[in-house]
């Protein structure tokens, strides 16, 4: 059983479950940031929307299956920053720069994966767990999320808070996603730049979806 | 003295055979009761440490880089020679024999090059097992390049990184030793002595680089292949840690060091720019292949080298060696750039420099094409120049590459200590006075994958070894004589630094024991050198400490045997009254500037036996006779 | 005999300072005089270290042999980039016209716990012997070999395996990764060796000890930062790693211990 989890265990396996783990959230955040741009649109749809994912039984597993890939990426990514961390205790007076200084993006992924965990707390304790107000459409009772929403993303601060966070995940999925491709051994001298250029545009895609509803509910729903 | 070569009877090809069959073997139970002590992890070294625990030998091996990988065997460029006529253009055996024989200019073992001719293709089938990439076509078979001093193509290569390519090889199969236990390896090792037990090599001395301990190690026979000595030079292709420490102080015991003057300049050399410069860079031989060397003629044209017509050009090599034009042998092609440049055609801002031309190459092949074949070497040209050898041509002059002579051996590659057996370029025995490009990879390789192996067995079998262990008064003895010397060293505290002393040595032996040598220069050089060595012992300041990591101290010791080295090359030189391969006597040459070999005198290999005493050096000159039964003796002619 | 090119520079050296693995170290001001712009960065080093035995100082430490780029024996890493701030290039390779004058280098030796320093800008770099005597070799005899030409390699796997198997060892791919780890090094050498025939029957085996080994040496993990290849004086491919993450995967699966 030890030496069938030593794949598990290792650097590389490790990775893997980061590069996994990373990319079905990856997945989710792509569903989610399309969702979000139903709220501009039409409450109702937002609303139905919203029922729809939440009645379903299938969401229990969704929801265990996000919590568990969570846990461990960030179990993951902690314990293996702490090792990296003790692989050079002596740091250097200088690092690298100019034609070898690699994108900056790729060695904060630890606090802009940070700041997403904190974001994440912040972000359920607002919508999942924040004020549970109740509409009806075609008779069925349903919870009024967009309202809940519409309250939340008038208040300015937030959403200059909530952009910020947005550009973290953005940051975080431009070397996310490429990354998590070369973890899992894909790598091709011609597909390669591409996938790159699709995690940009993907990871550009993603958190500009995100700030876009809230930037339109503070300006045209603020007073 | 006595030099018995130990060559088998019989014809020349069947030689090597039949001494297999007549060697003793030791049965394969009893090889783990031997333990051999290997030094040096080049390519002689790693391939025979690894071949010899692959049968069954406890190896011990030394080697003073920090990993067995940095041995200077990895700075090979060009290729190896193998005699597998994979071109069909009528190579064979005998002409691999053939050539080499004559490219080192009839003063080399016919027996023994016949043996290297016949190994060569066992090679290039035994690193290409070990997944050495060599350069293929595109059906997936071998490439072949031509090389200087053939006119077949049987040089195998790994773009201009063979010789990286062959020592990664026999690094990978030594290190796979290291894992099962055969090899027991230790870096940062520098040998100091070796340690004789009734006249027999039983074992080595070495000072730990790190924590600058003696350590002493036994065994039951010892091998050294710590490669050549043109570090004595000062300026030479070779790495700035390569010396002769390991074969000086084994000829100080009683090894016979043989044609110390056959010493290789090579031709196509980065010029030296200045007095700060630490080495020389070699720009592989390969090159010659498409660039064409030439000179203005005109004495003093300082026009850029793309202003100048091709009609008031001299490709000098094209005009004086017709057939084998751009690829004459080394020691001729070196030879020509210095007549250029002492006729005042040199080039450059230094004017001791010859152009290498690149320009018809590009305008036959193409950018993409020349740049596939020869890529890194033009981006090392750039970086240590600054030119751009695509677009001017590349500048280069002769520089001190490798050196022919080294330890007497036999044919069983034993030196005159029984038991002390020497192994690639460390040994006298294959190039003659003269090797041809890409074939010092294929004698390192053939000297541990395939002779070592078997002779080793029979050194073994056949000899009574009483167990000797380091506690033994004759390791105390070395030891005491080791520390003593160190000890003497580190209390000098003069003015002059190690590297001084060495410059000024390179300059004695560069100007008098180069590339042309003369009777009244040979002796100003020795009296120069024993001059230099007395202020040597007076005025040298080692700094740092001896008990721990101290490369100045590690030069010292090297610099110290370089300038006994240096001297006896000198006398070797002066007593050799010929000129042959690279040893070019300005009193023997032919009214066209050719080396005029005298082998009615000469035809023999001079084995110099050290008698000195301390503070004083004097030798013994003792000969081995050549005969050359399947070559011809003949005058060498490229034209 | 004259000089190519005349033109000198003074400098203001930084440089790291440790006499033992063991001492704490630091960084000593040392000022380098007169140095000639066509010198190479480990002239240059020589150059100040005559002047410090003449004065009778300790010279600098540092690891260096061939000169030309190929024993991967210079380390350094030169105001904060291995080898310098020159691709493609070791730090014998650098030379003094990629500098100014009164420029100041801050110079310090490859750090990593797999990489102790033995003394001012030199370090242990055994760990990677290690990790090849792990598994980065071809298991097979002297004398057991097949006629050279009775397997042939395609041109494309050949130049492939020979792009990984250019590595020169120097370990800059570890000083310049974030984490410290050898992944560039490791999988050039499981690629040099997966890509050829003569290296397939152990292939598994291989990748799969010399990981272990990797791990066990106290390098980092792998985050696909790309900064080992940018340093690698070879530029040998990122590409390696991805290629032997996958290749470690198979083997993870399908081993049947």
């Amino acid at each position: 059983m030890q030496k069938s989890l030593s794949y598990l265990s290792s650097a590389i396996g490790r990775k893997q479950l980061m590069a996994i783990t990373g990319l079905v959230w990856s997945g989710f955040v792509l569903t989610h940031m399309a969702a979000n741009l139903l709220i501009p649109f039409s409450a109702e749809l937002y609303n139905k929307y919203s029922h729809a994912l939440i009645t379903n039984p299938a969401i229990y597993l969704a929801e265990g299956l996000l919590v568990l890939t969570l846990l461990v990426h960030i179990a993951n990514g902690v314990k293996l920053t702490l090792e990296n961390r003790g692989a050079r205790p002596q740091k250097y007076a200088m690092g690298t720069n100019g034609s070898k200084a690699p994108r900056f993006q790729s060695t904060w992924m630890i606090f802009h994966g940070s700041l997403l965990a904190v974001f994440l707390i912040w972000h359920l304790l607002t919508f999942k767990f924040g004020t549970d107000y109740q509409i009806v459409y075609d008779g069925v009772q349903m919870r009024d999320l967009h309202r809940l929403v519409i309250e939340i993303f008038a208040q300015p601060a937030y959403v200059i808070g909530y952009a910020l966070c947005m550009v973290g995940v953005g940051l975080h999925l431009s070397h996310g996603f490429y990354s998590s491709f070369a973890t899992l051994g894909f790598y091709h001298p011609r597909y390669s730049p591409m996938i790159q250029g699709l995690g940009y545009l993907y990871s550009f895609v993603v958190a500009a979806g995100f700030i876009i509803p809230p930037l339109y509910v503070l300006m045209t729903k603020a007073n | 003295m006595k030099l018995d070569a130990k060559t088998p009877s019989g014809p020349i090809a069947e030689k090597w055979s039949k001494h297999k069959f007549e060697m003793k073997l030791v049965n394969p139970a009893n090889k783990r009761k031997h333990t051999v002590i290997v030094v040096g992890t080049g390519l002689a070294g790693a391939s025979a440490s690894a071949t010899m625990a692959e049968l069954g030998y406890n190896v011990v091996t030394l080697c003073m880089h920090e990993s067995p990988r940095r041995a200077h065997s990895i700075a090979a460029q060009g290729g190896i020679n193998a005699a597998k006529n994979y071109q069909n253009d009528g190579d064979s055996v005998h002409r691999l024999f053939y050539d080499t024989i004559k490219g080192g200019d009839f003063r080399a073992r016919e027996s023994n090059v016949h043996r290297l001719a016949e190994i060569s293709p066992n090679i290039i089938d035994q690193c290409v097992a070990q997944g050495v990439p060599f350069a293929r076509e595109y059906g997936g078979t071998l490439s072949n390049r031509s090389f200087g001093g053939a006119q077949v193509s049987r040089t195998f290569y790994a773009r201009g990184q063979t010789g990286q390519q062959l020592l990664i090889g026999a690094y990978q199969a030594m290190m796979r030793q290291v894992d099962a236990g055969g090899v027991k390896l230790f870096t940062r090792r520098e040998v100091m002595d070796i340690v004789l037990v009734d006249g027999v090599a039983r074992g080595v001395l070495a000072r730990n680089l790190v924590t600058g301990e003696l350590e002493s190690y036994a065994a039951d026979a010892v091998i050294l292949a710590t490669g050549g000595y043109g570090n004595v030079f000062f300026h030479s292709t070779n790495a700035k840690m390569s010396n002769a420490t390991a074969i000086w102080r084994a000829h100080r015991r009683g090894a016979a060091f043989a044609n110390p003057c056959f010493t290789q300049i090579h031709p196509t050399c980065i010029p030296h720019s200045g007095d700060y410069q630490s080495k020389l860079t070699l720009m592989s031989e390969s090159l010659r292949n498409d660039g064409r060397c030439w000179v203005p003629k005109t004495p003093g044209d300082q026009r850029p080298p793309e202003q100048i017509p091709d009609d008031e050009r001299d490709y000098y090599l094209e005009r004086v060696y017709p057939s084998f034009g751009n690829l004459a042998p080394r020691d001729v092609a070196s030879r020509q750039a210095k007549f250029r440049v002492d006729e005042g055609r040199g080039v450059g801002p230094t004017k001791v420099a010859v152009y290498l031309d690149f320009r018809d190459a590009i305008k036959r092949l193409g950018e993409k094409i020349v740049s596939e074949r020869y890529g890194n070497l033009f981006d090392m040209y750039e970086k240590i120049t600054g030119d751009n050898p695509y677009k001017v041509p590349m500048r280069i002059y002769p520089a001190v590459h490798y050196t022919m002579g080294g330890l007497w051996v036999d044919y069983n590659l034993m030196s005159t200590i029984p038991g002390l057996h020497v192994l690639g370029e460390a040994n006298f025995s294959d190039h003659g006075a003269n090797r041809l490009g890409a074939s010092a990879l294929m004698q390192g390789l053939a000297d541990g994958y395939f002779v070592i192996p078997y002779t080793i067995g029979h050194y073994l079998a056949g000899t009574p070894l009483p167990k000797v262990d380091t506690q033994h008064e004759a390791f105390r003895a070395a030891r005491a004589e080791i520390q003593g010397g160190i000890d003497r060293l580190m209390a000098l505290k003069g003015s002059r630094t190690v590297d001084d002393f060495h410059r000024a040595l390179g300059t004695i032996m560069w100007d008098q024991v180069g590339m042309s040598r003369t009777d009244v220069g040979l002796k100003k050089a020795i009296q120069d050198i024993q001059k230099l060595r007395s202020e040597f012992y007076e005025d040298v300041r080692i700094s740092g400490e001896k008990s721990y990591i101290n490369p100045e101290l590690e030069k010292a010791g090297r610099v110290a045997d370089f300038l006994e080295l240096g001297e006896l090359m000198a006398r070797d030189a002066l007593e050799r009254k010929e000129s042959c391969g690279g040893h070019f006597r300005e009193e023997y040459q032919t009214p066209d500037n050719e080396a005029l070999r005298d082998d009615e005198n000469f035809c023999h290999v001079a084995a110099w036996e050290y008698a000195g005493q301390p503070g004083r050096t004097n030798w013994n000159r003792h000969i081995e006779p050549l005969s050359f039964e399947n070559v011809k003796l003949a005058t060498r002619s490229y034209k | 005999m004259a000089s190519a090119n005349s033109k000198k520079i003074n400098l203001k050296l930084k440089v790291w300072r440790q006499k033992t693995r063991e001492d704490a170290g630091r960084f000593e001001e040392i000022s380098a005089q007169e140095i000639p712009v066509d010198a190479s960065f480990l002239e240059m080093m020589d150059i100040v270290n005559n002047r410090l035995i003449k004065e009778g100082r300790d010279p600098i430490a540092f690891d260096h042999d061939c000169r030309e780029g190929i024993c991967g024996s210079c380390s350094m890493v030169i105001n904060g980039n291995p080898h310098g701030p020159e691709r493609g290039t070791a730090t014998c390779q650098l030379h003094m016209r990629k500098f100014h004058d009164a420029q100041e280098i801050v110079v310090e030796p490859f750090r990593a716990t797999a990489f102790p320093v033995i003394k001012d800008l030199s370090v242990d770099r055994t760990a990677f012997d290690r990790i090849i005597a792990a598994g980065g070799y071809v298991s097979v005899n002297t004398g057991n070999a097949p006629d050279a030409n009775a397997l042939p390699v395609p041109k494309e796997k050949a130049d492939d395996a020979f792009n990984s198997a250019t590595c020169i060892g120097c370990g800059a791919c570890v000083a310049a990764c974030a984490n410290s780890s050898a992944m560039l090094f490791v999988s050039a050498k499981v690629n040099h060796l997966a890509v050829l025939p003569q290296g397939e029957p152990e292939r598994e085996r291989r990748v799969l000890r010399m990981m272990q080994t990797m791990e066990d040496s106290g390098f980092g993990n792998c985050s696909n930062t790309g900064a080992c290849s940018l340093a690698c004086p070879k530029e040998i491919s990122f590409e390696n790693i991805a290629r032997m993450n996958a290749e470690y995967m198979k083997a993870s699966i399908k081993r049947r211990d």
